[in-house]
């Protein structure tokens, strides 16, 4: 057993209670903000030696000075003498800790007078409850970091049936910005979830929306990982290496040409499967891309007209001029148009009770969202997708949306989001247990203005997704500004460097000032922990994570800028067959349209076939070369006849 | 007489019931107080002494005094003492006495309890056992004479002319402080002897070293004495003395007290008298006899002026108390 190294202290002034009490050490000892400290008991209850958990929340020195003029006179007014004197001021450590645990739990008593020792790695885990979620047949701890204090360095664990469900579940962080802990952190823990996560409660596997910069952006790729990381990945038991399974999705951009994401590296192309829907998977979420005044009861009706009776059907009408079958946003327009141009024939005011004004707006509105979200939406209609159905154990799916308009945004994170659900409330999925990881919650689940689909849905996960397995890691800068539920629902909080006006807010009244300036000055790697088994925040360590960090893979892997036509089609096709050259490509193309182009290309990339070259020539309609015809001689010119009356 | 006021401790409260247990009639005394030997029998004088450095008392400019001279005192040693009269016996007072001694060490700056001679703490009853006979004779078959926990003292016993105190309470009371004022300093000396025996490192006595043979010859034992009932000076040597400037030392004397040991001594002045009574911040320090009374006399001055800083404060006596002597108080006080 370590030598003591304080002794528990109380005054009428400043009793200890069941939830905190006070001790003092020597000027020397190791005890800081955040260590993990173990009292003894003297006398022991119902022949017990009662001990006693608690994590050290504030701290106080002072010495026996009654004034600070009593220095200044001391000194003679001159601070610099002040070290001369022959002895120190008698000085006091006098420390504050919050209870963690007592054992026996009952009766729960005011802390006993006693010894105070540094928590060793045992005493860590029944001080924070981890002893139930870590011994032989439960064993669901995911290693979250490493507390250290003194020469102490235990493992802390979360417990997976709280993070991922059914008692609780999601996780919230929280941190300023460029000090790598909001991503790093999620990374590390994603690794150590997939190798952590115990195989007999199922597959596992976690969607990523990269809302932001390159961060998320090369996790299938190593990054540096310093020595004193690779002692912390030794001691947390997981290999410092990048995932294994990671899948990248990304829309085109506005022109069609090249993927809209930074990894569009023809090195990393292999692994980006583009994100492109066509009418129907729009139309289905239209109510996140219009807001309130577009979308009233009437346009409603006429949107459910449209998804009911118009999209992939024969449609007919007496007052149309033709049969319609629309499948795409240039179909619907034709569509649209008919019906106009019919009732303006008609001199009608309504059509199959949707009046004209309705439909006028609806029109417009629905037209806008193929402009608006350009590369995403097509208008031929091609879809691909994430492969819903068939997601595989510990794989990361990284949906880049970071250079996306926000309406692009909004669509993909609420369609995405949408149908992970239904396939896990199915049952199809692929995988039993899914995180949802999204960025910038300020942004997408705010505590105040007006209530959007996005944050409707991000409540929904938050209050009901533990059911179904579909679980949110959500960040943040700033806390106080993201929906109170969102938040609240979050079993687990961690907290890297924060911003002192944040701290400032009603939210983290209960933590102490120390714990506070703490938090306010927290180096990079650092974190604070809530955990529902933890009474008290924890302060780790964990690991950078060893993926290659955006910065890094950017200046690698740089994005490639705009191509030709012919260039983004070898780009996107050379990935599937490296024997495709540029020559190829222009002798293939050289007679079509651009839009017949990126139609085959789209549904080469799609199809994946074995022979990719037939499969995209076939694509093409045939056209026979035009040749040349042969050119009539040209006849002798006659010469005007002299009686000619028009001649000149 | 009183200098403080609280509610009976744990100790009195014990010491209490068993009296009473022991005397009929002996009753608690309500709101019983620490008493303190604050008006002394001993009234201020004056004494010439025999002049050691020169011919005449002169006040002299202590050599090397800076702001950055160091101190060569590795040690503090004082005693503390609480007299607390708990009850009484019809008029005899019944008094609880506390006393205690230490040695606080420098160690890297801060003072830490000397570990080759742990602090020592006693509570003694000091009772007149010759107005007492209930008491005196059940002691009498004890060895040690103590009740509980409580060692007994007799304050009534004859002094050296063969007479005994009067019944008179006042009498009884200053006889048990006294009886507890030489107890201290039997602590005191026992530390002190302790201290000289074993280490080389000088050691800051709060108050003479005369007391004691050993230690009043040991080279390692300076005594401070922070209270002037008794200047050992005359005419025009006593206002030399009152008229020393800070960093001035008088010329060096000796003393021989009756029934003590003759030591080497002078006074020293730490602060500034500027505005303050003469014997402001004046001490008078006692070291052993040596052959070369001015060159010790300079350093050990030095170093007496080094420890006068950080202050005392908010003891009232900090204009001569050096910070180590009050961290040995403030221990003692922490531990009795």
């Amino acid at each position: 057993m370590s030598e003591a190294l304080g002794r528990v202290v109380a005054t009428e002034r400043k009793p200890n209670t069941p939830h905190e009490f006070h001790f003092w050490t020597a000027i020397d000892s190791p005890v800081g903000i955040g260590t993990i400290v173990r009292v003894d008991g003297a006398n022991p209850m119902e022949g017990q030696i009662p001990h006693i958990y608690g994590i050290v929340v504030e701290g106080f020195s002072y010495t026996d000075l009654q004034t600070p003029m009593h220095d200044v006179l001391g000194h003679d007014g001159l601070p610099t003498t002040a070290g001369y004197a022959a002895t120190e001021r008698a000085e006091i450590r006098l420390y504050t800790a919050a209870v963690l645990r007592q054992i026996p739990e009952e009766p729960l008593q005011p802390v006993p007078m006693g010894q105070v020792f540094l928590a060793e790695e045992a005493d860590v885990q029944v001080a924070l409850r981890m002893d139930s979620y870590l011994r032989e047949g439960a064993n669901t701890g995911i290693p979250i970091g490493v507390y250290r204090a003194g020469g102490t360095e235990a493992v802390i664990y979360l417990d997976a049936d709280f993070l991922l469900g059914p008692e609780a579940a999601h996780l919230n962080i929280t941190g300023v910005s460029g000090l790598a802990t909001k991503t790093s952190a999620v990374e590390w823990l994603l690794a150590s979830l997939f190798k952590y996560f115990p195989e007999d409660k199922g597959s596992i596997a976690a969607v990523c929306f990269n809302v932001k910069g390159p961060d998320l952006c090369y996790l299938d790729k190593p990054g540096k990982v310093e020595k004193s990381d690779d002692a912390l990945y030794e001691k947390l038991g997981v290999e410092a290496k990048p995932f294994e399974n990671v899948r990248y999705f990304a829309p085109y951009t506005a022109k069609g040409l090249a993927l809209n994401t930074f990894r569009n590296n023809e090195a990393l192309l292999d692994n980006v499967t583009p994100l492109t829907w066509g009418l129907r998977e729009v139309l289905q979420f239209a109510e996140v891309l219009l807001n309130k005044d577009d979308i009233d009861a009437k346009s409603d009706a006429l949107i459910d007209f449209i998804t009911e009776n118009v999209v992939d059907k024969e449609f007919s009408d007496p007052i149309l001029s033709k049969k319609h079958r629309v499948q795409s946003f240039a179909d619907l327009d034709a569509w649209f148009r008919d019906v106009l141009q019919a009732m303006e024939k008609k001199d009608g005011e309504s059509w199959r009770t949707h009046h004209v004004a309705t439909i006028r707006k609806v029109r417009n509105r629905l037209s806008n969202i193929s402009t608006r979200c350009a590369g995403l939406v097509t208008d031929s209609g091609a879809v691909s997708d994430l492969p819903f159905g068939s997601f595989e154990d510990r794989t990361v799916y990284v949906v880049d949306v970071a250079n996306l308009e926000e309406d692009a945004q909004d669509l993909i994170f609420a369609r995405i989001v949408s149908k992970l659900r239904e396939h896990l409330e199915r049952r199809d999925l692929g995988v039993k247990h899914l995180v949802v990881f999204v960025d910038e919650l300020n942004k997408y689940a705010p505590g105040d203005g007006s209530d959007t689909y996005v944050r409707k849905m991000l409540l929904d996960i938050a209050e009901r997704g533990r059911y179904l397995g579909l679980v949110l890691f959500s960040a943040q800068q700033f806390r106080s500004q993201v929906h109170r539920r969102v938040v609240g629902n979050s079993g687990t909080s961690l907290f890297g460097r924060m911003d002192p006006d944040e701290l400032s807010t009603p939210g983290y009244a209960v933590l102490s000032p120390a714990t506070r300036t703490k938090l306010a000055t927290l180096e990079k790697g650092q974190l604070m922990i809530r955990h529902p088994h933890f009474t008290q925040p924890i302060f780790v360590r964990f690991p950078r994570p060893a993926v290659m960090q955006g910065r890094e893979g950017s200046e690698l892997y740089p994005q490639a800028n705009d191509v030709s036509l012919d260039a983004a089609i070898l780009r996107a096709l050379r990935p599937l067959d490296p024997t495709i050259t540029l020559p190829w490509v222009q002798e293939i193309t050289a007679l079509f349209t651009e839009e017949e182009i990126i139609r085959a290309r789209n549904a080469t990339i799609l199809a994946r076939p074995d022979n990719v070259k037939a499969y995209f020539a076939a694509q093409f309609r045939k056209i026979i070369p035009a040749q040349a015809a042969p050119r009539p001689l040209a006849g002798s010119i006659k010469s005007a006849p002299e009686n000619d009356p028009y001649g000149f | 007489m009183q200098v403080g006021n609280s509610s009976p401790d744990a100790a009195s409260r014990t010491a209490i019931r068993l009296l009473m247990d022991w005397l009929p009639g002996a009753s608690a005394v309500e709101g019983s107080a620490d008493l303190d030997l604050g008006a002394r029998a001993d009234q201020p004088q004056l004494i010439s002494a025999e002049i050691v450095e020169g011919e005449t008392l002169g006040a002299i400019k202590v050599p090397g005094v800076t702001r950055t001279m160091v101190s060569e005192f590795g040690a503090f040693l004082d005693g503390i003492q609480k007299v607390r009269m708990i009850g009484r016996h019809f008029g005899v007072p019944l008094v609880l006495g506390t006393t205690g001694a230490a040695i606080r060490v420098r160690v890297n700056r801060r003072l830490v309890t000397w570990g080759g001679r742990p602090p020592k703490l006693e509570q003694k009853l000091y009772l007149p056992l010759r107005y007492l006979p209930q008491l005196s004779e059940s002691l009498h078959a004890r060895t040690p004479r103590k009740y509980g926990q409580f060692e007994v003292i007799d304050t009534s016993l004859a002094d050296a002319s063969g007479a005994f105190p009067s019944e008179h309470p006042t009498v009884l009371l200053e006889r048990a402080m006294r009886a507890v004022d030489k107890h201290r300093d039997s602590l005191e000396d026992e530390l002190a002897e302790a201290w000289c025996a074993s280490t080389a490192a000088p050691l800051f006595v709060d108050g003479g070293i005369s007391r004691n043979g050993r230690v009043a010859s040991s080279m390692n034992a300076i005594g401070v004495i922070k209270s002037h009932f008794t200047l050992y000076v005359e005419g025009d040597a006593l206002k030399t003395v009152v008229g020393l400037a800070r960093g001035e030392r008088s010329s060096v004397f000796q003393v021989t007290p009756r029934s003590r040991s003759e030591v080497m001594s002078w006074y020293l002045r730490l602060r500034e008298p500027e505005g303050h009574d003469a014997l402001w911040g004046l001490v008078r320090i006692e070291m052993s006899k040596c052959d070369n009374p001015t060159e010790r006399a300079d350093e050990i001055s030095r170093w007496v002026l080094a420890e006068s800083t950080p202050l005392a404060l908010p003891d009232g006596r900090w204009d001569k108390m050096s910070y180590g002597i009050r961290d040995v108080e403030e221990f003692l006080r922490a531990i009795s």
